[in-house]
């Protein structure tokens, strides 16, 4: 097929063209230069339906509840985590475990979100998730690649509802399945130099309409263009055969093993904020079976992970965390299972501005209740948004003039878990 | 800050509540006068835009009553027409026209099932209902008690069917769909009422939830037939339930949300079965459920001016009040006086001064020195109607305006044989709403700015085919054309609906001047206004 020569370059045309909307305007100009040099990233990792943190960091082998695991040593002397962790147990100098998380909603439908938005004070309006946050305030990373992306099993797509009142451009481009969108190969019609003309004849379009007119839908258009053209520059990032044969085995060729492979190549291309779904944690029945296969699948990819992060030396920029929407009772029902219970459980973080190898707060010796100071996960999300530091004059939102602290104000940051 | 916030809030709610108990308007002047002169009067002394040019009020109402852009021979015969009254006629025009029933096909259909999927007796019931202009209190009876029986309303059995069949192992989503009955008819989201009174919203009670609950835990889908129908158990007893902050039983029988309990007659032996659905539906879309008419009139105002006046659309309550509460109270009073005429509705919209201002301020353009503008964006918010508010296109509005400006649309709207859709129009309408449609079960209510649109217009090739060259598509016919200036003419008219700018058109032809390649040439320039936001949007 023959391209179109170079006389369209030569053309007057282009001397008008202005400079384009685009990744920058995606945050008020002042803000975005100071951001420029905090290229922190993220990685959520989201187990959904429940781990029980009693086969996960807070085990209570030989007590009434405690269940049939042992604990084991880790790399830190003196902290013990449920056998079922034993790679994990070797990375722990690199981890904190918060031991006294203390949550407010035992059911799912509800849960979910409310962890997910750092249950703020009810206002009316729907808060974004923490992915959809850290895009908001961060926005994307200097390497221009879409701020938040959500690798996930079922559907991909565009995922506006984590957004909330930021609107929909913050929300989670999804890989379904960790399938790469479709359409990212460049039509075979078309060459690279023609696709870079007919994308600044539209840039020039959306200016020249831009004039008078609200900015959203000209903003909005240029960035989802500029992202597209980010995400076909960076399609190896989907090609499996890049992958070499010795992170296939480290990491498992099960779906979280290869889910959180990919987080990994997506966090090295500059993703600020990738978060990994996995399902089925809701282990009402059979508990122990179940968690031996689902913590052991979490457990070998997780702790290759971060021994990858950290030989990488990407550790000390990018924040880990390991959560659910709560924990699981301490109580064995008749099903051999743990129910919901956000009275005591763990979350697990690693990586930018977090202290290394410690535990903070703990659980009775039963592990039901929380023994000592309980947290909030509103105090989670003030200490992470502190650890990736988020300037104090940023911690509040303007949603069409109604001002929204960013994260729940009767919270504060765990100076403990920072480093 | 954040508190008084918050305190001014509810306290013009409560204002607002006082003052909204319904007067009878002695005001017989013109719907359409009274709305503008509601709108105006708080504009506090601050300018509008003006009037929108023919052609951007053309592009708009074709849009909004055609589902699709004008052509460029309809363009310039609006254009040419110098009737005073020509806006009025064209609004009437399209009103009668067929393409009228299919646009509100779609709008409705992604209304009310929110890209949960499809089904043929379900198109054809609602393009049915508004080829005859049936009125929404009547299609709203038909949604909520779709009689099998009833051949010609039959399809109307979707709205539940789709709602209630078998996912899996999970369990029937009865208070997904008894949300969505809150949401799409009365406005109101009553979600998180389900397990206890709604913690911030004090209008939304437990009982409201679980009262219209109770109605539909006795439905499941009839199977074995070739249209959506559902079935009814008789209802032996009332809903027990309790909150999940206080275990004091309560009951409620069947009940429409902030109404009384239906007075359900009992069963008498031998008789014909008691129909719950069949009362509810008989007293749900009436006047005097205040709520059903200001939800209708929020829903059409906001398809019209791209902003409800309860915003969202679904969280109508005093904590949340509208931007400019008189004018709801009267679109609803009016939309019932003149029984839920939808048609009658949209006209009177669509003649108002509100719906035919620019998109476009002059105030807000920095002048040509660089001084920067006079007004900011953040003065003249949406619900100021300051402006037109721009509108996002519907997957459906975006393929058919696409086919219209690349000249292929009466090609594919040929049907193939046996009278069946054309089978490229299929696979495009499928691509497209694969690339532009929300997710299943998300309002289509805000920008949604998909990378995936983006990566489908730049790479599909069943997209980038309608910009190759075939007969009697716009291609084709600037190829014919040997004068630039006119070619110039004839793109502008066709994609973006009016005519280029002296600037516009000099540079195209500047740039066509030296292409060895024209066909490709012309066909970059086009590709690059049909992905443009002038093109993708409604302003």
């Amino acid at each position: 097929m023959q391209t179109l020569g170079t006389p369209i370059l030569a053309s007057a045309v282009w001397a008008q063209s202005s400079g384009s909307l685009g990744l920058r305007s995606f945050l008020q100009p002042c803000v975005a230069d100071e951001l420029a040099k905090n290229d922190k990233q993220v990685l959520l990792i989201w187990l959904d339906g429940g781990m029980s943190q009693l086969e996960s960091w807070d085990p209570k082998p030989n007590t009434e509840f405690g269940g049939p695991f042992r604990a084991i040593p880790t790399s830190v002397p003196g902290i013990n985590v449920c056998e079922l962790l034993q790679h994990t147990a070797k990375q722990m100098h690199h981890l904190a475990l918060l031991r006294s998380v203390c949550t407010q909603d035992n059911s799912h439908s509800a849960g979910v979100a409310r962890i997910n938005r750092g249950d703020p004070k009810n206002r009316g309006v729907d808060y974004p998730f923490l992915g959809s946050a850290v895009a908001k305030l961060l926005g994307p990373t200097s390497s221009g690649m879409p701020p938040y992306l959500w690798i996930k099993p079922y559907s991909g797509g565009f995922k506006a509802s984590d957004a909330g009142f930021l609107g929909a451009k913050y929300g989670a481009l999804a890989l379904g399945d960790g399938k790469p969108p479709d359409n990212l190969l460049l039509n075979k019609t078309i060459s690279p130099e023609e696709n870079e003309l007919r994308n600044e004849l539209r840039q020039k379009f959306n200016n020249r309409y831009a004039v008078g007119r609200r900015k959203e839908w000209t903003e909005a258009n240029s960035y989802v263009y500029e992202l597209a053209k980010k995400l076909m520059d960076r399609r190896d990032l989907f090609n499996e055969s890049s992958v070499t044969d010795k992170d296939r085995e480290r990491y498992g060729t099960h779906e979280l093993g290869r889910h959180l492979l990919l987080a990994r190549r997506t966090l090295e291309t500059g993703v600020r904020f990738v978060k990994v779904n996995s399902y089925h944690w809701d282990s009402h029945g059979d508990n122990f079976n179940a968690s031996d296969s689902l913590i052991r699948q979490f457990d070998q990819p997780f702790a290759a992970l971060i021994e990858d992060l950290h030989e990488r030396r990407m550790l000390d920029n990018v924040l880990v965390i390991v959560m659910s929407e709560f924990g699981r009772t301490p109580k064995i029902n008749s099903h051999v299972g743990r129910d919901h219970w956000p009275e005591a459980w763990s979350i697990a973080m690693a990586g930018a501005g977090i202290q290394r190898g410690v535990v903070v707060g703990k659980t009775n010796d039963q592990g039901t209740f929380v023994d000592g100071q309980p947290h909030d996960i509103g105090d989670l999300f003030h200490t992470w948004f502190k650890a990736l530091g988020v300037p104090q004059d940023m911690m509040e939102y303007d949603n069409n003039g109604q001002p929204l602290p960013v994260a729940n104000e009767e919270c504060s940051p765990i100076p403990e878990l920072l480093a | 800050m954040e508190r008084q916030w918050f305190f001014r809030r509810i306290i013009r709610g409560i204002l607002i509540l006082v003052l909204a108990t319904p007067v009878v308007s002695a005001d017989e002047r013109p719907l359409a006068l009274r709305i503008d002169e509601l709108i105006e009067v708080r504009f506090d002394g601050q300018q509008p835009a003006p009037t929108a040019d023919d052609a951007e009020f053309l592009r708009r109402i074709c849009l909004d009553f055609a589902g699709r852009i004008p052509t460029a021979d309809e363009t310039r015969r609006f254009l040419d027409n110098s009737a005073a009254d020509k806006r009025t006629q064209l609004i009437d025009q399209l009103l009668a026209a067929p393409t009228y029933a299919q646009r509100m096909q779609e709008l409705f259909h992604v209304m009310l099932m929110e890209r949960r999927g499809d089904n043929d007796k379900w198109t054809h019931y609602l393009r049915t209902a508004f080829d005859q202009n049936k009125h929404w209190d009547q299609i709203v009876r038909e949604l909520l008690y779709p009689d099998a029986e009833d051949e010609s309303r039959r399809g109307a059995g979707f709205f539940y069917t789709k709602r209630i069949e078998a996912n899996g192992q999970n369990a029937v989503d009865y208070p997904g769909l008894t949300r969505d009955v809150g949401r799409l008819f009365l406005g109101a989201d009553l979600q998180c009422a389900q397990c206890h009174n709604h913690l911030f919203i004090d209008d939304y009670k437990q009982q409201d939830f679980q009262g219209l609950y109770s109605v539909y835990l006795n439905l499941s889908v009839k199977s074995g037939l070739d249209f959506p129908a559902v079935t009814e158990k008789a209802m032996e007893k009332k809903l027990e339930f309790v909150s999940v902050f206080d275990p004091t039983p309560h009951q409620t029988g069947p009940r429409i949300p902030f109404a009384k309990e239906l007075n359900v007659p009992e069963q008498v032996k031998d008789g014909p079965p008691v129909s719950v659905l069949a009362l509810l539906a008989k007293d749900f879309p009436i006047p005097d459920n205040i709520l059903f008419s200001k939800n209708i009139a929020n829903r059409l105002w906001f398809m019209m001016m791209g902003r409800g006046l309860v915003h969202p659309l679904d969280l109508h309550h005093s904590g949340n009040p509208p931007s400019h509460p008189e004018l709801l109270e009267l679109l609803a009073s009016e939309f019932a006086a003149h029984q839920y005429d939808i048609k009658w509705m949209l006209r009177e919209l669509a003649i108002t001064r509100t719906y035919q201002r620019s998109s476009r301020h002059p105030a807000a353009m920095a002048d040509d020195n660089g001084e920067p503008a006079a007004v900011s964006f953040d003065q003249i918010p949406p619900h100021s109607y300051l402006l037109f508010n721009e509108k996002r296109l519907l997957a459906e509005q975006l393929l058919y305006s696409t086919l219209q400006a690349t000249g292929n649309l009466d090609r594919l709207l040929q049907p193939a044989a046996e009278g069946k859709p054309n089978p490229e129009l299929v696979d495009l309408t499928a691509k497209y709403i694969a690339a532009f449609a929300n997710e299943p079960r998300e309002p289509e209510d805000q920008i949604n700015p998909a990378v995936k649109g983006a990566l489908f217009t730049l790479n599909d090739e069943m997209s980038l085919h309608l910009l190759s060259r075939q007969q009697g598509n716009l291609i084709d016919r600037l190829m014919t054309m040997t004068d630039d200036q006119l070619l110039a003419e004839e793109l502008y008219l066709s994609v973006f609906t009016r005519k280029p700018t002296d600037e516009e058109r000099t540079e195209l032809v500047a740039w066509l001047a030296p292409q060895v390649d024209r066909e490709r040439a012309i066909g970059m320039w086009a590709w690059s206004m049909l992905t443009s936001v002038e093109f993708v949007i409604n302003h």
